[in-house]
């Protein structure tokens, strides 16, 4: 499946939560990923994030889509990172 | 994450920061999760810390080299993490025995002729001299004769590649340096396939030195060897095909400023991503009743070669049936 992680977080731990998804997605802009993920790492990546973040403060919103098809992307202005497998 | 095969044809750097990788290359700096690796890809020239080699053999990651003519040079190939003497003794076994050792090292021929077969009547040329080749396999006793019978096969199938190419010439297979674009297509596509089969050896239980068909040789992974010997009609040189009459790849794509013709950057890039797709390309698995990659494909073909040295299931060589 293909997710999109946005996050509100304190900044105290933003870059905490930027170091940690870098592992396992693209970064798009700030305080956003996106990528390809099979259900156990969103797992993974959704304990990683529990540990991290103060839930009593701190937003993470997780968008599930079937795959990567099932999205329309468009991106005006200039890509800040792009997902090319060819470098 | 999806792991994907990274390719890193610009010159740079590979570091290791905040537990994910960085290329940095001047001014750019492109962070590359790590969880979202396969495999590297280094066509540029390329320094990596120490710091990133350990990651990647951490996280299980090979790095193939290939030098500046675009030839496999080596690969970063991690402890492996899925040993099994069981497997690496008996794999053995099948090299030691010599009518095992025939067997494998004929079906491995028997496979790549019949894919060469299948690529020539897919493009509409006669097959039958290639098939004929089947006949000297089958009488052939030593591994040489089965050498030579993979030969006549393959020269036949060469012969067919002027008649099916439009757009360029191949005339007949040079190599070291290749004279010209076609051959150095040959060389780059079958460099890279190498390095794609070690990658696949090294997350099964083979052993990459073990082979039947080539010789063990030291320090080659002989292996992939035998195994890409099946696969390059089908990726390799049907994508070469594709790319020469559909006019992706031109005579701008090439370099003849020294005594063969190679690609240039621009023309690599353009073969490694078509090349990649062509990994990623599905086809739906008549046993497994699945859609597998051309590189599970090869994946597959190794588990079929553990079970083979086990005893438990015959191998058969991989023939294309679509």
């Amino acid at each position: 499946m293909y997710v999109i992680i946005a996050y509100d977080v304190n900044v105290e731990r933003v870059n905490r939560v930027k170091k940690f998804l870098r592992q396992h997605l693209n970064w798009v802009q700030n305080s956003l990923f996106e990528g390809e993920v099979t259900p156990a790492d969103l797992e993974e990546i959704r304990m990683g994030l529990r540990r991290i973040i103060d839930e009593e403060e701190d937003m993470v919103v997780i968008y599930r889509l079937r795959s990567a098809d099932a999205m329309k992307r468009e991106v005006i202005g200039v890509e800040k990172s792009s997902v090319d497998e060819v470098i | 994450m999806k792991r994907r095969n990274f390719y890193i044809v610009s010159d740079g750097r590979l570091k290791r920061k905040e537990n994910t990788l960085y290329f940095e290359s001047g001014e750019d700096r492109r962070p590359i999760p790590v969880n979202a690796i396969y495999a590297i890809y280094a066509l540029g020239s390329l320094t990596v810390t120490s710091k990133a080699l350990s990651y990647l053999a951490r996280e299980g990651i090979c790095v193939h080299f290939f030098n500046r003519y675009g030839l496999y040079e080596g690969s970063f190939y991690p402890r492996e993490g899925l040993v099994s003497g069981e497997v690496v003794i008996r794999q053995a076994e099948h090299y030691l025995d010599h009518d095992k050792r025939l067997y494998l090292a004929k079906a491995f021929v028997e496979g790549s002729i019949m894919n060469m077969a299948r690529v020539l009547r897919k493009s509409g040329e006669d097959d039958s001299e290639v098939i004929s080749a089947l006949q000297a396999l089958a009488d052939a006793g030593r591994i040489d004769e089965v050498m030579g019978a993979e030969a006549v096969a393959r020269n036949a199938y060469y012969s067919k590649f002027d008649s099916i190419l439009q757009e360029m010439k191949f005339e007949r297979r040079s190599r070291q340096p290749p004279e010209n674009e076609v051959n150095a297509m040959i060389s780059f596509g079958n460099s890279l396939l190498y390095s794609a089969v070690i990658s696949e050896i090294y997350h099964t239980q083979l052993h990459p030195a073990i082979s039947f068909l080539h010789e063990p040789m030291e320090r080659r992974f002989s292996l992939a060897l035998d195994i890409a010997e099946l696969f390059k009609p089908v990726i390799v040189d049907r994508l070469i095909f594709n790319l020469v009459n559909r006019k992706v790849v031109t005579e701008g794509d090439f370099d003849d400023r020294f005594n063969g013709v190679l690609l240039n950057e621009n023309g690599r890039r353009k073969f490694v991503k078509a090349f990649n797709e062509r990994l990623e390309k599905t086809v739906k698995h008549r046993k497994l009743k699945r859609s597998v990659s051309y590189q599970r494909l090869i994946r597959l073909e190794c588990y079929k070669l553990v079970k083979h040295v086990l005893n438990a299931e015959k191998y058969r060589p991989f023939v294309m049936w679509w």
